[in-house]
């Protein structure tokens, strides 16, 4: 039955979607601080050269170093987060933190999806032989331990983001490729795949028309939670020294140049609290708010996929 | 003194029972202002298509009404086995648990989803009697460790819980047999230790029958029980489900959109459009002489060979935004001015012939 | 010398894998050895219960299904005779492969059960109806839109209705929708897959009439698959009855009705409550259940539950034998 919104609305069925799915959201708080905590983190990374000045003829990624001193300044009017070790403005660095973060994040959730879509779809779609090879690959490589093998491509291609951008994408598609396959296997036994057959389309057209739509609602929602998690992981490899190189922007990187000064001073635990606590506060509120985003998208796409 | 609710012989009734859905869409006006009787060991059929709110009422019976759904008004009536007179929509949680499955039971269209795929058979009818019958089962019980006094094991602390949870299970299990020799089920011991996907679709349906039974229940509501069998496994289901009426002596509201099946087991019916009840009569009554237009349009819809085909025009209302008075008269042969301003109310017009409809009944 | 489609001897088996590697433990016979003629322009009806192959008969006759033995031969002009013989071979669909097979969908389409399922739900009704014409290039775009609409007129739908998802409709506007995709290629044969059981009462006896006058209007041949026998009796010509992957008896509808002669047919048709609370039909019960189709019976199938069974049943599997004027049976009683 129509819903009986006025003209604009009937005409266009795509809108009345989002409209649901913000109305949904609207409901829960945790829904809204999600999605409020990533439109913060997007801000800063979309006005990063405005919020942070880069230095000019520099690498903008690369902290501006007042001074070559090894003990951090705490924060003070001329630098609002204070310095790390080596001088490095931390402020600086955390605002373009956030642009290596969604950089990183973004790249691998996106390529390790685009892969799993292609595999997991064609193991789903076809089953039988071609099935048992892709997941038996898949799980091969589920079983490799992302930090031994981002170490194997440092010792390969060099340090650096690239290297474990590269050693992520390899160790994260395997997920997607199993969820992927999951829901294929799901939408390929309902009727309206076997009609698409009986109108005589082919199995791409099947797969991209029919099936990989019905499939996408957990994709997203595990590649918004996921974008959480490999920002932590990729932070996490930068903090042992396996990724972003000395004085780069990353929030790892920034906590990893903190290691000799978590201790404090003596009498003094927490003198240098500004080098750990303020890029992990951040580092926190950023997979915070994507995970919370997406809690939200499960709990509205559920029982939406349910009641339609 | 005050007249009773319930009369001698009424064993359930409804009135003005308003349940409402609250949805994103809208507030759905599920059921409006219902009113029901259900005579002591009566089977009433409830007829109705999609959204008459046939089994939103008959979920709210037991006070099970599915959310968004709340009941906004009206009282349900029940008498139970011990006599006393309830209503049903004033229960507490702790009081409904006593007569769900006990009292009152359901049984619903798809024996598969009703049945836990992780447990046997047995264990779910188990369940059922363990839940209510706790007490004649330890009796029971009792009466079998007298018979065995003597054993030298029974002495012992450690060997007697082990020992009476052995007697109680077997116990159980002879009472389950019982049942289901009752449901007509061949070889029930090996029946009873499998699970519901090794059974066909008419054996689950008797195991779903015999969990609601299991405990002697004073009324069965079944929400189009056999609509999903072969139609030689509804012949089998619907013969069975008479024979156990006469045994169990229980009243049955049959709720149904099949018509030759209402022919077949009622003693009266109910037809219920978009959450109005429109008319309730004798079975033999509402055949011969239907009243409400809703009604009449409904039997001249099942196919006849040779003749033409004839539908009810129109669509189901969509519940949020109901037709203005009666819910029927957009599509209705008979329209009259009044129709789409005021509501019919369910007037008696002969012997137990209720109709709500401003063509007949003293308007 | 009208014949649609004849299938000779047609067989669907499905393998029951198990163990460690899936190997294949037995399978289930369910169309095991089926011959039918449909005439063209008739509607031809197919019952049984539940496991008899009613709905593996229909789609495997579209070759929506590959058919694991027998032949089938299909003209779309209605020129086959009841026992095509070789001379007829380029008629037989049943090996079909590839760009033939796809260019056999304009011709043959089905309609399912329950549109809530049968139609994509991310997909706007304009896209699911258009689709068949852009997959077989007939039209594309706005010419594509045209045809939509005037196939929409044709089962009673609007333009109002086109950009709308299939979940905003009713049951018997989705079941139209369902029928608009399947009729918009004008194919000569289609298969209705208990298309009324999803839906209300009253809103079936106007789909009803809708399969009655496409039928007229488009010069349609159906199978019409259902196990409402009532529904089945008023739309249908003839009627085969299914059980166990074997028709057992084929007649014309009122015949069949009136004069059934296979014992489970009586049982079938004793066992249909009918609308009239004053007659009491003698109700021919059947013993036992429906057997699993993947341990059939020896002999003939129906014999454990049969109350007319001889000596020779168990042993013997009856044919398909004309016992007058068109009105086979497959039973040693006749």
């Amino acid at each position: 039955m129509a819903k009986v919104k006025g003209k604009f609305w009937r005409e266009s069925p795509r809108i009345r979607e989002l409209a649901f799915i913000l109305n949904r959201i609207r409901r829960s708080p945790p829904s809204i601080a999600g999605i409020a905590i990533v439109l913060f983190f997007t801000f800063i990374a979309i006005f990063a050269p405005v919020l942070a000045v880069p230095q000019p003829n520099r690498d903008p990624y690369i902290m501006p170093r007042y001074g070559f001193s090894p003990i951090p300044r705490p924060p003070s009017p001329e630098f609002p987060f204070g310095t790390t070790e080596g001088q490095y403005d931390l402020y600086y660095g955390i605002i373009w933190g956030a642009r290596t973060a969604y950089r990183i994040g973004v790249l691998v959730v996106a390529v390790s999806m685009i892969i799993g879509i292609v595999i997991g779809s064609i193991a789903g779609y076809y089953k039988g032989v071609v099935d048992e090879v892709l997941m038996r690959i898949t799980d091969i490589i589920l079983a490799f331990p992302a930090l031994i093998l981002a170490m194997a491509f440092v010792v390969a291609f060099g340090r650096g983001l690239n290297s474990i951008t590269f050693a992520l994408i390899l160790v994260w598609w395997p997920s997607y490729a199993r969820l992927v396959r999951g829901e294929v296997l799901k939408v390929t036994a309902e009727d309206f795949v076997e009609a698409a057959k009986a109108v005589g389309c082919s199995d791409f057209r099947i797969m991209v028309r029919h099936v990989l739509p019905n499939t996408i609602f957990p994709l997203i929602i595990m590649a918004s939670l996921d974008i959480g998690s490999v920002v932590l992981t990729a932070a996490a490899l930068s903090f042992l020294g396996l990724g972003a190189p000395t004085g780069y922007a990353d929030w790892g990187q920034i906590i990893s140049l903190s290691r000799n000064w978590i201790t404090g001073a003596p009498g003094n635990p927490f003198a240098y609290w500004h080098t750990y606590i303020i890029p992990g506060v951040f580092l926190f509120l950023f997979v915070m708010g994507w995970n919370l985003l997406g809690d939200a998208l499960r709990d509205v796409f559920d029982p939406m996929i349910r009641r339609r | 003194m005050q007249p009773p609710i319930l009369k001698e012989d009424e064993q359930l009734k409804i009135e003005d029972l308003l349940v409402r859905f609250y949805t994103y869409e809208g507030i759905v006006k599920a059921v409006e202002k219902a009113k029901l009787n259900l005579r002591l060991g009566e089977t009433l059929g409830i007829v109705g298509e999609t959204g008459s709110g046939k089994s939103v009422t008959a979920l709210t019976i037991m006070a099970l009404t599915p959310t968004p759904g709340r009941v906004e008004g009206g009282n349900i009536y029940f008498r139970l086995t011990s006599g006393e007179i309830v209503d049903v929509l004033k229960l507490k949680e702790v009081e409904l648990l006593k007569i769900r499955g006990k009292e009152i039971s359901m049984i619903f269209q798809e024996p598969n989803a009703a049945l836990d795929p992780l447990y046997t058979v047995g264990d779910q009818i188990a369940e059922a009697i363990l839940t209510h019958r706790l007490p004649e089962m330890l009796e029971r019980v009792n009466r079998l460790k007298k018979k065995e006094a003597g054993s030298f094991l029974m002495r012992l602390p450690i060997f007697r819980g082990f020992f009476e949870k052995k007697l109680l299970n077997q116990v159980v299990r002879e009472e389950i047999v019982q049942l289901l020799r009752l449901m007509e089920i061949p070889d029930p011991e090996r029946v009873l230790d499998s699970y519901p996907h090794e059974l066909s679709g008419g054996m689950q349906q008797r195991i779903v029958i015999a969990i609601a039974l299991a405990c002697s229940p004073a009324l069965l509501l079944a929400d189009e029980p056999t609509t999903n069998l072969d139609v030689t496994v509804q012949a089998q289901i619907l013969d069975l489900i008479m024979r156990l009426k006469q045994r169990f002596g229980m009243s049955i509201i049959y709720i149904t959109h099949d018509m030759g099946v209402i022919a077949e087991i009622c003693d009266r019916v109910a037809v219920m459009y978009a959450g109005n009840v429109v008319e309730v009569a004798p079975v033999k009554e509402i055949f011969k002489n239907p009243l409400h237009p809703y009604t009449r349009a409904l039997l001249e819809s099942i196919p006849k060979p040779g003749s033409a085909f004839k539908s009810i025009p129109g669509t189901v209302p969509n519940l949020i935004n109901p037709p203005s008075g009666c819910r029927f008269h957009p599509r209705c042969a008979c329209v009259m001015k009044k129709c789409s301003v005021e509501v019919p109310q369910l007037k008696e017009v002969s012997k137990e012939h209720y109709v709500a409809c401003f063509l007949h009944g003293d308007v | 010398m009208d014949n649609i489609l004849v299938t000779v001897n047609l067989k669907k088996y499905f393998p029951i894998r198990g163990g460690l590697f899936g190997t294949k433990k037995g399978e289930v016979k369910a169309v095991d050895g089926v011959n039918m003629a449909i005439r063209k322009g008739e509607t031809f009806g197919l019952v049984g219960e539940s496991g008899c192959g009613k709905t593996t008969c229909g789609k495997t006759v579209i070759r929506l299904l590959k058919p694991d033995g027998g032949q089938i031969f299909f003209d779309p002009k209605g020129g086959l005779p009841e026992n095509p013989g070789d001379n007829y071979r380029q008629f037989d669909i049943a090996r079909l492969r590839g760009k033939q097979l796809k260019g056999l969908r304009r011709h043959m389409q089905i309609v399912y059960q329950n549109p809530s399922t049968s139609l994509n739900p991310r997909m706007l009704v304009k896209d699911l109806v258009a689709e068949p014409l852009i997959v077989h290039k007939i039209c594309s775009g706005a010419e594509a839109e045209k045809r939509v609409l005037e196939i929409f007129e044709d089962v009673g739908l609007s333009s109002e209705h086109l950009r709308r998802y299939p979940h905003e409709f009713s049951g018997g506007q989705k079941q139209r929708i369902a029928v608009a995709r399947a009729l918009i290629t004008n194919p000569e044969f289609v298969v209705l897959d208990e298309p009324t059981s999803s839906v209300d009462v009253s809103v079936r006896a106007s789909l009803l009439q809708l399969f009655k006058e496409l039928q007229r209007k488009m010069g349609l041949t159906y199978l019409f698959i259902s196990h409402d026998l009532s529904v089945v009796q008023a739309l249908c010509d003839r009627v085969a009855v299914m059980y166990l992957g074997k028709i057992v008896e084929v007649a014309e509808s009122k015949e069949l009705f009136n004069n059934p002669l296979h014992p489970y047919t009586q049982a079938l048709f004793s066992a249909i409550p009918i609308p009239d609370p004053e007659i009491k039909r003698k109700r021919i019960i059947l013993k036992g259940e429906p057997p699993s189709p993947a341990k059939p019976p020896l002999g003939c199938k129906f014999h454990p539950r049969c109350p007319k069974a001889m000596e020779l049943c168990p042993t013997n599997e009856p044919s398909l034998k004309d016992t007058k004027r068109g009105h086979w049976v497959a039973c040693h009683l006749y």
